[in-house]
């Protein structure tokens, strides 16, 4: 079985980055949450109702991501900072073996 | 031999030595007193709240639970119903939501802290923390202004849990009883005049069409009520604590209020009131060598993973300019506490005007009784002197 851990890499505003090891299934949000990555908030742990995990993720990876749902599409109309054409919320991504290496930056402000 | 109880009185006083053998010696360590397996280690604890194929809460999340609740409240549903029913109350609780909150929680903290004046020392517990929380739940929640001593007393006693017989003790039950009562009129006067207030929202909600069902309402208001009279006072309670208990943290914050809320994570992080929670097994897993099944119970130690070394640097110190980050003060993944903008915003206004109206708080010599629970951790009362 393979078996491994994907890389996110998260950019902060000033262009500092961490690189972070999630399990499989966990989403961008919860591993930067959990591993003290500032610069994302995820108020409603992932229920898609505040967003505060606003991200824009790097344009090499936008193809390979899940479709954006409707409500995750109407979430992204109340960020706090600019919505951009690859803005999305880091709490429907979720780490796979497909998104392994994945680099997404941090906007100016969440709330 | 080694044990942990987490109904014994000695876990309520201090569970920190028994967590530290956990971690080292038994990650994955099946209780007999219990019944349940104890996770320790904080990588195992996060693993374990964002895998909730694995490790479901719709059998119940408390160590104990009480009947009937499992299935019908957040806290006790698995995605996706959960995050349905979660988006439609989060709303309300975001940060920017909670902006009305901040004027009428510092008029209440002047109002109680006001009556204290003149005092040589008071029980915080009883003289504010309770008052000042139960306003900010009328507040939000629009309650009747009558009895709201009983509904304080009924959502303390609804969380304890009895140490001799391991159970929910019949006056537990009954607070339980009496609160899903009271959340019941509640409910009916608002579904007949519904207001502005959160209550009225949620009971009008719907998910994709689907109204709540009767039972979910009534379910998921008695676990608000609680959360927010009982949780949110007992973490205010510990936080002054350790306010009182380290002198030049007191002098710093009152120096420099802008640290009043790394003191507030790091009292989330030292001894955050929400100790332990559970999960049950839905698919089977081998962690350190053990195998848990399907429907095996599993508590996951918060309070532990606080402290563990792997995570925080010298993590039984109380270090004010630590900044903890990723710390399980209020849980984490789906299920991470609904209130924690509501508690920041509260415990910070109150700690800033506590100390504003009394800069020399201090430490009172006494002996502390804790609340006897097999989830929360908090003393029943708290004597500080002004």
């Amino acid at each position: 079985m393979r078996c491994i851990m994907p890389t996110v890499t998260y950019v902060d505003f000033e262009g500092e980055s961490t690189q972070q090891e999630l399990a499989e299934g966990m989403t961008l949000m919860q591993g930067a949450v959990m591993n003290g990555v500032e610069g994302i908030e995820g108020e409603c742990s992932g229920s898609c109702a505040c967003a505060t995990c606003h991200c824009y993720v790097d344009d090499a990876w936008l193809s390979t991501l899940p479709e954006m749902s409707e409500n995750e599409d109407e979430m992204l109309d109340d960020t706090a900072s600019e919505r951009k054409p690859n803005s999305r919320l880091s709490c429907q991504i979720k780490a796979s073996a497909d998104l392994d290496g994945i680099v997404i930056h941090m906007p100016e402000e969440q709330e | 031999m080694f044990r942990f109880d987490p109904y014994s009185p000695e876990i309520d006083e201090n569970p920190f030595p028994a967590y530290a053998t956990l971690r080292a010696e038994y990650p994955c360590f099946w209780s007999e007193d219990a019944q349940m397996w104890i996770l320790s280690r904080h990588k195992d604890i996060v693993m374990a709240l964002n895998d909730w194929q694995t490790f479901s809460s719709a059998k119940g999340n408390m160590l104990k639970e009480l009947p009937g609740r499992a299935g019908q409240t957040l806290g006790t549903t698995d995605p996706p119903r959960h995050d349905r029913l979660r988006a439609l109350i989060q709303k309300a609780f975001t940060k920017r939501a909670l902006k009305h909150l901040l004027e009428p929680a510092q008029a209440t903290a002047r109002k109680h802290l006001e009556a204290l004046q003149g005092r040589e020392q008071f029980d915080f517990v009883a003289e504010f923390s309770s008052n000042y929380t139960v306003d900010l739940i009328v507040y939000m929640f629009d309650l009747p202004k009558e009895g709201l001593d009983v509904v304080r007393d009924k959502a303390v006693l609804m969380v304890q849990t009895d140490p001799v017989t391991r159970e929910k003790g019949p006056e537990s039950l009954e607070a339980y009883q009496w609160m899903q009562d009271y959340a019941g009129k509640l409910i009916e006067q608002r579904k007949k005049n519904p207001g502005e207030d959160l209550l009225s929202q949620f009971i009008l909600s719907e998910i994709d069409g689907d109204k709540l069902k009767d039972q979910e309402i009534l379910l998921t208001i008695t676990t608000l009520i609680m959360a927010g009279i009982e949780s949110l006072s007992g973490f205010m309670t510990i936080l002054i604590k350790n306010i009182t208990d380290f002198p030049e943290v007191r002098e710093a914050l009152v120096a420099d209020p802008s640290l009043i809320p790394d003191a507030i994570e790091e009292s989330l992080r030292y001894n955050t009131s929400a100790q332990r929670f559970r999960r049950t097994i839905a698919k089977e897993i081998t962690l350190h060598g053990q195998t848990m099944k399907p429907g095996d119970k599993v508590c996951l130690t918060y309070g532990s993973g606080n402290r563990d070394e792997d995570m925080f640097p010298n993590a039984d110190v109380y270090d004010l300019s630590r900044k903890p980050k990723g710390h399980l003060g209020f849980g984490g993944g789906v299920h991470a506490c609904i209130g924690t903008a509501i508690a920041r915003l509260a415990c910070t206004t109150a700690v800033e005007e506590i100390l504003k109206a009394f800069p020399n708080l201090s430490k009172v010599e006494q002996e502390l009784r804790w609340m006897p629970s097999s989830n929360f951790r908090s003393p029943l009362e708290l004597q500080v002197k002004i």
